[in-house]
C-alpha cells in the first residue's frame, strides 16, 4: 500500500442535531485519485467539506483527521494554512470577476509573492497543469468571465494548483459542465496525480471508474465500502455496494 | 352587461380617476416648484452671499456649507455603516446579541430627525462643547442616515454570490480578506447607489440641523485652505446655515423683502440636485456593475 | 515541511488579520447599538425631568388643555391631540390616493406607466420636507385663506401639507406590496372568469393587506415626526383646536420654535423635553404598529 495523504478516524457531521455521516474511518492514499460515491444525500459531500474545515460555522465535525500526524480537526488549528495544504474545487465554476492571469495568482499573491518572475512561471505552469494554457496564452489579461464554463473550471483548478496544495479536494467538478468539457478535466486530473493527492466526489459511477484508483462508497452517511477502483466496481463485497452499482437503489 | 362587468368598469374609473387626481396634483407640484424656481435662479444667485435685510442676496455659502456637510456626514456614516454591516452580513451568528442589535438600528429608523436634532443639541453642541457648528450637524445626520445606510450595505454585500466566498475560502484566505478582496469590490455599486442616496437625504435635511449645525453663518475666507483656521470655509467648527435651513429661516424668522424669490429659487436648486442625485446614484451603479462583469 | 505540528498549529498572519477584522466591525455594529442606548438613555432622563422636580404632573401634562410654560402649566394635551389628528388625517386621505395610483401602475395601466411615474416617485420621496412646507406656505395657505377665510394657517394647512409630502412615500410602498402578489395567483383568479375588480377586490388587496397596512403606518410616522414643514404652515398656537381652520401646534412645531427660546434646566425647557420623550415613545409604538403588521402578514 501506498504511503497516506490523509486518515480519517470516527469522523461524525451534523448539521445541528442532525446527523449527515457517522463514524467513518478511511486513509487517503497519497499520489492517487480516490473516488466518493453514493446517493445524494448519503454524505459524500459533506465528509469532503470536513476535509479542509470547510465545514467550519455551518456543521460540527467530530472525530480525527490526521495530516502529516497532525490532527488538523482541533480547535487550535491553523485553517488557513490547512486550506492553503488542502486546496478545493467546486461544483459551480467560481473565477472572481478579474482577469485570467490575477485569477491564477490570487492565492500567492496573497501570501506576499512579489516577482513577476515568479508569479509569471507559475501561472504558465498551472494553466499548462490544468490544460488550460494553450487556449488562453494570449488572453491573460482579459476577464476571466468570459470563459466558457468548462474553461472557468479549469481556471479554478489552475488556480488551486498555483497555491501548491499537496491533496486537492474536488465537489463534483464537472456536473455543471457539457461532456467535452468533462472530459478535458478527466484528462487532467490524470496528469495531476503524479504531483497532487486528489480526493473527488462524484455523482457519476462511469466517471469514478474511469479517473479513480480508489473508490468508497457512502450510503446514508455511512461508509459502506473502500477499495482499489477495478475491485469495488468488479467484485463489490457488499451486497449494498453491488445494488448501487447495478442500479438497484436501496 | 352582467353586474359584475359593471362593477369592473366603475372600479376601474374610480381608480384611474384617484389615480389621475394624484398624478395631477404631484405635476403641478413639481411644475409650480420649477416655474417659480428657476427663474430665480441665476449666475448672482449661486456666487453670492445671502443678505440679512435687503433683497437681492444669494446662496452661495448655504449651497457650500450643504455640499460640505454631505461630504463630512459620509465621511464619519460610511465607515461605520459599512463596518456594521460586514459584520451583520459575514460574521454575526444566529443569537440574541445579533438580533437586538438589528432591533438598534431598527428603532434608530423610527426616531424623528428633530428628535435626533436635540440629542445632537444635548450632547454634542453642549455637553461636548462643540457649540453650533459642522461637526455637531455632521454627526447628527450621521446618526440619521446610519440604519438606512447600513442596511443598503449589507443588501449590496448578502448579493454577492456565496459561491464567491467559498472559493476564496478554499485558497486558505481568512474570511476577512474575503470580504476585503473578493465580496467588498462586488458589493461597491449597490454601497456607492446607497451613499448617493443619503446624500440627497444629507442635502435637503433641516430639522435635525437647526440645533446642530446652527440656523448661522459666520463670514468665511474661502481663500483660506487650513481646515483649523477659524475663519477657513474648511473648519467644521464653525456654524453653518445649510440651504435648506435657509429656506425654513428666511420664511419664518427672515427679514428679508425678497424671502419668497430666495426661498423658491432656493427651493428649485435643492430639488434639482436632488434630482442629480438620484440620478447618478443610478447611472454610477449600472455603470459599475457593468464594467464588474466584463 | 520540517515541523507539520507547529505549521497546522502556530499563528499566521492570517489569523491575525482575521481577529482585527472581526474585531473592527464588530467595534462599528456596538458603536451604533451603544449610540441607540445613549439616545434613548439621554432622551428619557432628559424627558422625566419635569416630573421628577415636581415642576409638572403626569395628569396635568396628559390632560391639562392649558399650555404655558410662563406660568408654570404644563399641559401637553393640545399638541399630542394636535400632533394625532393632523396624521391621522393626513394618513386617511393619502390611502386611497396612494392606493389609487399603485393599483393603476401595478393592476391597470401598461408597463410603461410605471417605467415612467418610478422616476418621478423617486424625485418626490427624495423632495426635503422644507420644500413641502414652502409649498404650504406659498400656495395652501393662501388658498385656505380664500376658501375658509381666516389667516389660512392651520390644521387644513398642516393636513395638505403632510399628505403631500408622504403620498409619495405610501405610493412607492403600496406598489412594492402589490407587486410581491404572485403573478400566478391574478392569472389563476381571471381564469376562474373574475373581473379585473373582482380579481383586485378579492385575491390582490387581501394577498397585499399587510404591505399596504404597512405603507399606511410609515406614511402616518413620517408625518407624526415631521418639524418644519408643519411649524411653517400650522400657526403654533398651543391650544386646543376647535375646528379644522383653527391656528394649532403639534409636539414637533413646539419643540422646534420652542427649544432655543428658553434656557438649559428650566422647568419651561424640561417641558420641552418631556414633549420630546412623548415624541419618541410614539414613534416607537408606530414601528411596533408596523412590526405587528408585517409579522402578520
Amino acid at each position: 500500500m501506498n504511503e497516506i495523504a490523509l486518515a480519517v478516524q470516527n469522523v461524525a457531521v451534523a448539521y445541528g442535531e442532525k446527523p449527515v455521516v457517522t463514524d467513518v474511518n478511511m486513509e487517503f492514499p497519497a499520489h492517487q485519485i480516490t473516488a466518493l460515491i453514493g446517493a445524494s444525500g448519503s454524505g459524500k459531500s459533506t465528509l469532503l467539506r470536513s476535509l479542509n474545515r470547510m465545514n467550519d460555522e455551518i456543521a460540527t465535525v467530530t472525530g480525527q483527521i490526521n495530516f502529516h500526524g497532525v490532527d488538523i480537526n482541533r480547535p487550535e488549528t491553523n485553517v488557513y494554512r490547512v486550506r492553503q495544504q488542502i486546496g478545493m474545487v467546486f461544483q459551480q465554476p467560481t473565477p472572481f470577476p478579474m482577469s485570467i492571469y490575477e485569477n491564477v495568482i490570487y492565492g500567492l499573491r496573497l501570501r506576499g509573492e512579489k516577482d513577476r518572475t515568479v508569479l509569471d512561471q507559475r501561472v504558465e505552469a498551472s494553466l499548462k497543469q490544468a490544460a488550460l494554457w494553450e487556449e488562453v496564452k494570449d488572453r491573460l489579461q482579459t476577464s476571466a468571465q468570459a470563459l466558457s464554463g468548462g474553461q472557468q473550471q479549469r481556471l479554478c483548478i489552475a488556480r488551486t494548483l498555483a497555491t501548491q496544495p499537496e491533496i486537492i479536494l474536488m465537489d463534483e467538478p464537472t456536473s455543471a459542465l457539457d461532456p467535452i468539457s468533462t472530459n478535458q478535466i478527466e484528462a487532467t486530473l490524470a496528469q495531476l496525480k503524479e504531483q497532487f493527492t486528489i480526493i473527488i466526489v462524484t455523482h457519476n459511477m462511469q466517471q469514478a471508474s474511469r479517473i479513480s484508483d480508489w473508490t468508497a462508497y457512502f450510503e446514508q452517511g455511512k461508509l459502506v465500502e473502500f477499495k482499489p477502483t477495478d475491485q469495488l466496481f468488479m467484485n463489490p463485497s457488499e451486497q449494498r455496494t453491488a445494488d448501487y452499482l447495478s442500479g438497484k437503489f436501496g | 352587461m352582467q353586474k359584475a362587468e359593471k362593477q369592473d368598469r366603475l372600479a376601474t374609473g374610480l381608480i384611474l380617476g384617484l389615480a389621475g387626481i394624484a398624478a395631477l396634483i404631484v405635476i403641478s407640484l413639481v411644475a409650480y416648484l420649477l416655474i417659480t424656481g428657476l427663474p430665480h435662479v441665476s449666475w448672482h444667485f449661486l456666487t453670492s452671499s445671502a443678505s440679512a435685510f435687503t433683497s437681492g442676496g444669494g446662496i452661495f455659502d448655504q449651497l457650500f456649507n450643504s455640499f460640505y456637510l454631505v461630504i463630512l456626514t459620509l465621511a464619519v456614516a460610511v465607515p461605520l455603516a459599512l463596518g456594521a454591516a460586514i459584520y451583520l452580513s459575514e460574521y454575526a451568528p444566529q443569537n440574541g446579541w445579533t438580533n437586538a442589535l438589528r432591533l438598534a438600528i431598527e428603532v434608530l429608523s423610527s426616531l424623528p430627525s428633530i428628535v435626533i436634532g436635540l440629542f445632537g443639541y444635548l450632547v454634542f453642541v453642549l455637553r461636548w462643547g462643540l457649540d453650533f457648528s459642522l461637526l455637531a450637524g455632521a454627526l447628527a445626520l450621521t446618526i440619521i442616515n446610519l440604519p438606512l445606510l447600513t442596511r443598503a450595505c449589507e443588501t449590496a454585500l448578502q448579493q454577492v454570490p456565496a459561491l464567491q466566498r467559498q472559493a476564496g475560502l478554499g485558497l486558505g484566505m481568512p474570511k476577512w480578506q474575503v470580504t476585503l478582496k473578493i465580496v467588498l469590490p462586488q458589493a461597491l455599486p449597490g454601497i456607492l447607489t446607497g451613499a448617493i442616496l443619503s446624500a440627497g437625504r444629507i442635502f435637503g435635511e433641516a430639522a435635525a440641523l437647526i440645533y446642530t449645525a446652527g440656523q448661522s453663518t459666520v463670514n468665511v475666507d474661502y481663500t483660506n485652505w487650513n481646515p483649523f483656521a477659524p475663519t477657513s470655509f474648511l473648519n467644521p467648527m464653525r456654524p453653518a446655515e445649510t440651504l435648506a435651513v435657509h429656506i425654513w429661516k428666511v420664511n419664518t424668522e427672515g427679514l428679508i423683502p425678497d424671502a419668497a424669490a430666495v426661498s423658491s429659487g432656493a427651493a428649485a436648486v435643492l430639488i434639482l440636485t436632488i434630482l442629480i442625485f438620484n440620478l447618478s446614484a443610478r447611472g454610477l451603479g449600472n455603470y459599475l456593475a457593468r464594467r464588474l462583469r466584463k | 515541511m520540517e515541523n507539520w505540528h507547529t505549521y497546522l498549529t502556530g499563528a499566521s498572519k492570517e489569523r491575525q488579520q482575521e481577529r482585527r477584522g472581526r474585531w473592527l466591525t464588530s467595534l462599528a455594529l456596538l458603536v451604533i447599538g451603544a449610540l441607540v442606548v445613549t439616545i434613548l438613555l439621554f432622551l428619557i432622563a432628559k424627558g422625566v425631568r419635569l416630573f421628577t422636580t415636581g415642576e409638572g404632573k403626569l395628569t396635568e401634562f396628559f390632560f391639562s388643555p392649558t399650555w404655558a410654560p410662563g406660568a408654570g402649566v404644563f399641559g401637553a394635551a393640545p399638541m399630542i391631540v394636535t400632533s394625532l389628528i393632523v396624521t391621522v388625517v393626513a394618513g386617511l386621505i393619502g390611502l386611497p390616493f396612494a392606493l389609487a395610483v399603485a393599483l393603476a401602475v401595478t393592476e391597470i395601466l401598461p408597463p410603461v406607466a410605471k417605467k415612467l411615474l418610478q422616476p418621478v416617485i423617486e424625485l418626490l420621496v427624495g423632495i426635503p420636507s422644507v420644500v413641502y412646507g414652502l409649498v404650504g406656505l406659498t400656495v395652501i395657505v393662501p388658498a385656505v385663506r380664500q376658501l375658509v377665510g381666516g389667516t389660512g394657517f392651520g390644521l387644513v394647512a398642516a393636513v395638505g401639507v403632510l399628505y403631500l409630502m408622504i403620498m409619495p412615500t405610501m405610493t412607492s410602498m403600496a406598489i412594492e406590496a402589490l407587486q410581491a402578489v404572485p403573478k400566478q395567483q391574478r392569472q389563476a383568479s381571471a381564469g376562474l372568469g373574475a373581473t379585473r375588480w373582482q380579481t383586485i377586490h378579492r385575491v390582490v388587496l387581501p394577498a397585499a393587506r399587510g404591505g399596504i397596512l404597512t405603507a399606511m403606518i410609515f406614511g402616518m410616522a413620517r408625518a407624526f415626526g415631521e418639524a418644519l414643514a408643519v411649524q411653517m404652515v400650522i400657526g403654533n398656537a398651543a391650544i386646543m383646536p376647535t375646528s379644522l381652520q383653527s391656528s394649532a401646534a403639534t409636539l414637533t412645531s413646539v419643540l422646534t420654535t420652542g427649544m432655543g427660546n428658553t434656557i438649559m434646566g428650566t422647568a419651561a425647557n424640561d417641558a420641552l423635553w418631556a414633549l420630546a420623550l412623548v415624541l419618541l415613545a410614539m414613534s416607537l409604538l408606530f414601528n411596533l404598529g408596523m412590526r405587528l403588521v408585517t409579522k402578520k402578514g
